[in-house]
């Protein structure tokens, strides 16, 4: 087990690129220690913006540093969309599909759910229009919070790191 | 090369020959009538492996000074096992391309699989783990596939007549002819309980192949594996017709070559279900697996030889350890083992395995500044103080070498050169300074946590299987085994604890004493009903289990016409799995007799049933009221050969003889250096008693006496390990 794998080998993990034997073993091993950081580093040279990514937070999504203790949730286009502790979806664009014929338009004949038991709602980047997440759920029922980060703790207790802030990022 | 003893000028008349033609290396292992043995090793080559066959061959007698023509007309037994056709499964690459026709809506069973293929043979954390589960690779592209309409129901009803779609085979066929394929196997859903459609397509296959003028063979999985469960089914016949048939080519050549140096024996191989088989035998899957079930057919033959009949059976090697359990002289059959990720359906001697040996890796886990061990091996490359190796990361080896416990200059003989000082400084730096400790102190750290796990997992076969260590003897072998059978057996409660003189070449030894044998399962669906008189029952099941036996009977006798063996030589063996009616899991029986068409004889069986259940789980689990389910009978043909002989020698005082003592140097034990005396393991005398610490120093192993533990020779050179009340 390397303690650190080469840039070029984290940079395939993050776009899936690599063969299933290296990615078992990399799964398999203790885990590199630097990763965290290794993974944060790879992400934050692909976006055009300045901002320090914290952490990553879904596909397309990350919670940067605006100040020392503010943090925001924001996409790899530059849409900001909210507190790192409140729901993005609440700021998307959000198309429900809750029809017959609008499920007909993603799915084959008599594959998809019932219109009166579930619906589909998707949530688009106000910025760049990318899909950037799909729920499943019963009409009326609530939009859902995945993820509320704990930045304090994790940097604090778990990697033992201070928090990147605006400043530690050009300095 | 490494023999059990150094007077070359003895003359060795050479009985037993086994053979293991691994991916790099080809390894030979004689034993002449004494049971002295030899072993020798050469690069294996695999477009001909019958060249690497004796260059290995001529290794091993060289230390005999013999050469293969004064050796092998000597023969008597000569087993081969080799690694090419395992290969070309796990690569899933073959020199033959192999087509399927398969029930129509069945194409992707074997893209499907089962949800346990996708885990099995992973270490247990990886089968733990979701994200690390993966389906594995089919063996046959989806595009050489074909389905056929037909269906067979589970009682064998047709439901969908064959002769509607006989057009789906020719199209089929031609197809599959088109894409070049030289094997098609055939499987469709319950061939086991009807084959008719199966047969139909083979005629009607090799109408279209004779048309074509194509040399492609046909292979039908009802006549192969005639067994419950379609993905197994179809696995094993796809594997035989893949991996097995393109080595039955270089099993021949090996075979000639054996002649053609004055060899008047027969070639034979270990196969999975616990005996030998030809080189010409139909089904050459099962030869697939042939390793660790060696130590299980020597430890039988051991067994009935000197009177134990309840033995569990401990081996190990470079990179697992594996147990099994042998009761009344016999294992138990494991009806749907895995290998290459793949699930077959082949009897298999059953040995549990874990992935921690000799070689395993040792390593500090960060997140918990834990000693963790494998589930990756140095396997036979030993350790980082083997120097001519690369491996890099500490191995239990390494441990022993720094505790003393092994002497760096008799390694394997001292065939490979150990340093102590590269041994310590890699403990060091990769294990004792990171959890801030010492050398030595992390080093028996790291042996005591295998122990204890070997301990775990060892009480967990034998008491999870419902038995009791103390009605059997624990025998150890395999090349790391005496270095921890104490460790691993302590507090276990073992009647008695065995270390042959020749653990080394334990399974070697087992593959010489393993006997012809071939075996056949049919899966069955036979009711026996509650309310039935024993006459109507006979008259009804018992003729047709009889039956099925004796079709059987007849697949086992063609199997031994072709190595020219009568029926008078054979000892036939009746078997059934059954179960009372309605439940899932059957157990497995032998038969007191071998038809059951009389009531008499049908009780019998019954009875024997009932004591056989009554014993794995309890009087008042039995239920009779509900009628009995078999569902499968097997028959067993078994031929004797001879075998190597268990040393007897007459018994000489307590006292070892002096030169068997070699020296004593300082080993750690327990946090002390104790000066420790060392013995070589081959000179002591049978009746001699050591008191720990010792170490019996042997050619290919090392056996450890840690202070408290007493051991003593018998006259068959097997040790007792005890310890000091």
């Amino acid at each position: 087990m390397p303690e650190s794998y080469p840039r070029e080998i984290i940079e395939d993990l993050v776009d899936d690129n690599l063969e299933w034997s290296e990615l078992h073993n990399m799964m398999s091993d203790f885990k590199d220690a630097d990763r965290f950081k290794k993974v944060r580093d790879v992400l934050q040279d692909r976006v055009d913006w300045d901002d320090p990514i914290v952490i990553p937070y879904a596909d397309h999504l990350y919670v940067v540093a605006k100040s020392e203790d503010r943090w925001v949730i924001k996409c790899d286009c530059g849409h900001e969309f909210c507190e790192h502790d409140e729901n993005w979806k609440h700021d998307a664009l959000i198309n429900v599909r809750d029809t017959e014929q609008e499920y007909l338009e993603i799915y084959p004949e008599d594959m998809h759910p019932h219109p009166d038991y579930m619906e589909l709602r998707e949530y688009f980047c106000p910025g760049c229009k990318t899909l950037l997440e799909v729920t499943n759920v019963m009409p009326g029922y609530p939009i859902i919070h995945e993820f509320e980060p704990d930045i304090e703790t994790f940097y604090g207790d778990w990697i033992d790191e201070p928090i990147p802030t605006p400043d530690t990022q050009s300095a | 090369m490494a023999s059990s003893e150094d007077n070359p000028s003895e003359h060795h008349n050479a009985e037993t020959l086994s053979i293991d033609a691994g991916g790099t290396l080809t390894d030979t292992f004689l034993m002449d009538s004494n049971g002295e043995f030899t072993v020798g090793k050469a690069k294996t080559t695999p477009d001909d492996e019958s060249r690497g066959f004796i260059k290995s061959s001529r290794d091993a007698l060289d230390s005999w000074d013999l050469d293969v023509d004064d050796a092998f007309p000597n023969l008597v037994s000569t087993v081969y096992s080799g690694t090419a056709m395992l290969n070309r499964l796990v690569e899933r690459e073959s020199e033959v391309d192999v087509g399927v026709l398969t029930t129509g809506g069945m194409e992707d069973t074997l893209r499907m699989g089962r949800g346990r293929q996708s885990y099995t043979g992973f270490s247990y954390s990886d089968r733990l783990h979701v994200n690390t589960h993966k389906h594995p690779e089919p063996l046959i592209p989806r595009n050489r596939i074909r389905g056929v309409r037909e269906r067979i129901d589970v009682k064998g009803n047709e439901l969908i007549p064959l002769e509607e779609y006989e057009d789906d085979i020719r199209e089929g066929v031609n197809d599959l002819l088109d894409q070049g394929v030289d094997e098609i196997a055939v499987m469709f859903l319950h061939s086991y309980q009807e084959d008719r459609h199966e047969q139909r397509t083979k005629e009607v296959a090799e109408e279209v192949i004779e048309e074509r003028d194509a040399d492609t063979t046909v292979m039908l999985s009802s006549e192969y594996y005639p067994t419950l469960k379609e993905l197994p089914r179809l696995n094993t016949l796809v594997a035989e017709a893949f991996a097995a048939e393109p080595s039955r080519q270089q099993l021949t050549r090996v075979q000639e070559s054996v002649d053609d140096h004055g060899g008047e024996v027969g070639v034979r191989v270990m196969a999975s279900h616990g005996g030998t088989i030809d080189i010409y035998a139909n089904e050459l899957a099962r030869t697939l697996i042939s390793g660790p079930i060696g130590g299980m057919i020597g430890a039988n033959y051991f067994g009935k030889e000197l009177g134990y009949e309840n033995l569990v059976c401990t081996d190990i090697g470079g990179t697992s350890f594996d147990m099994g359990i042998i009761i009344d002289n016999d294992w138990k059959i494991d009806y749907s083992p895995e290998m290459a990720r793949l699930l077959l359906s082949l009897p298999m001697v059953n040995m549990d395995s874990v992935g921690s040996g000799t070689g395993s890796y040792v390593r500090v886990n960060p997140t918990f500044d834990k000693i963790e061990l494998g589930p990756e091996s140095a396997g036979d490359q030993v350790g980082v103080c083997a120097t001519e190796t690369d491996v890099e990361t500490v191995t239990v080896t390494d441990c022993h070498v720094a505790l003393g416990w092994i002497d760096p200059e008799n390694f394997l003989g001292g065939d490979m050169p150990i340093s102590r000082e590269v041994a310590e400084e890699a403990i060091k730096e990769q294990v004792a300074d990171k959890l801030d400790m010492g050398v030595y102190e992390a080093a028996e750290g790291v042996i005591k946590i295998l122990e204890n796990k070997l301990q775990n997992d060892l009480e967990a076969v034998v008491t999870g299987e419902g038995y009791a260590p103390s009605n059997f003897k624990c025998l150890s072998y395999g090349g790391g085994g005496p270095v921890h059978t104490a460790g691993y057996t302590e507090n276990l409660g073992f009647d008695e604890v065995l270390i042959p003189e020749w653990a080394a070449g334990f399974s070697a030894f087992g593959c010489g004493a393993a006997d012809y044998e071939y075996r056949y399962d049919q899966t069955t669906s036979i009711d026996i009903d509650a309310g039935l008189s024993m006459e109507e029952a006979a008259k009804t099941a018992g003729e047709e289990l009889t039956q099925v036996w004796k079709n059987l009977e007849g697949k086992v006798e063609d199997e031994f016409a072709k190595s020219d063996i009568g029926l008078d030589e054979v000892e036939f063996q009746y078997n059934i799995l059954g179960q009372y009616q309605g439940q899932l899991n059957s157990i497995d029986i032998r038969s007191p007799v071998d038809r059951v068409d009389t009531p008499e004889k049908l009780e019998e069986l019954i009875d024997t049933f009932e004591e056989g259940y009554r014993r794995q789980y309890s009087e008042e689990a039995r239920s009779p009221e509900l009628g009995h389910t078999i569902t499968q009978a097997s028959v067993r043909g078994v031929r004797d050969v001879v075998k190597p002989e268990i040393p007897t020698e007459g018994l000489q005082g307590s006292e070892p003889p002096e030169d068997a003592y070699k020296e004593s140097r300082e080993a750690y034990w327990d946090g002390v250096w104790i000066e420790t005396d060392v013995y070589d393991l081959h000179a002591l005398n049978p009746g001699n008693e050591l008191s720990g610490p010792a170490v019996l120093e042997g050619e290919a192993t090392t056996y450890i006496v840690p202070p408290d533990y007493e051991t003593s020779l018998d006259e068959h050179r097997v040790h007792h390990l005890t310890r000091e009340e």
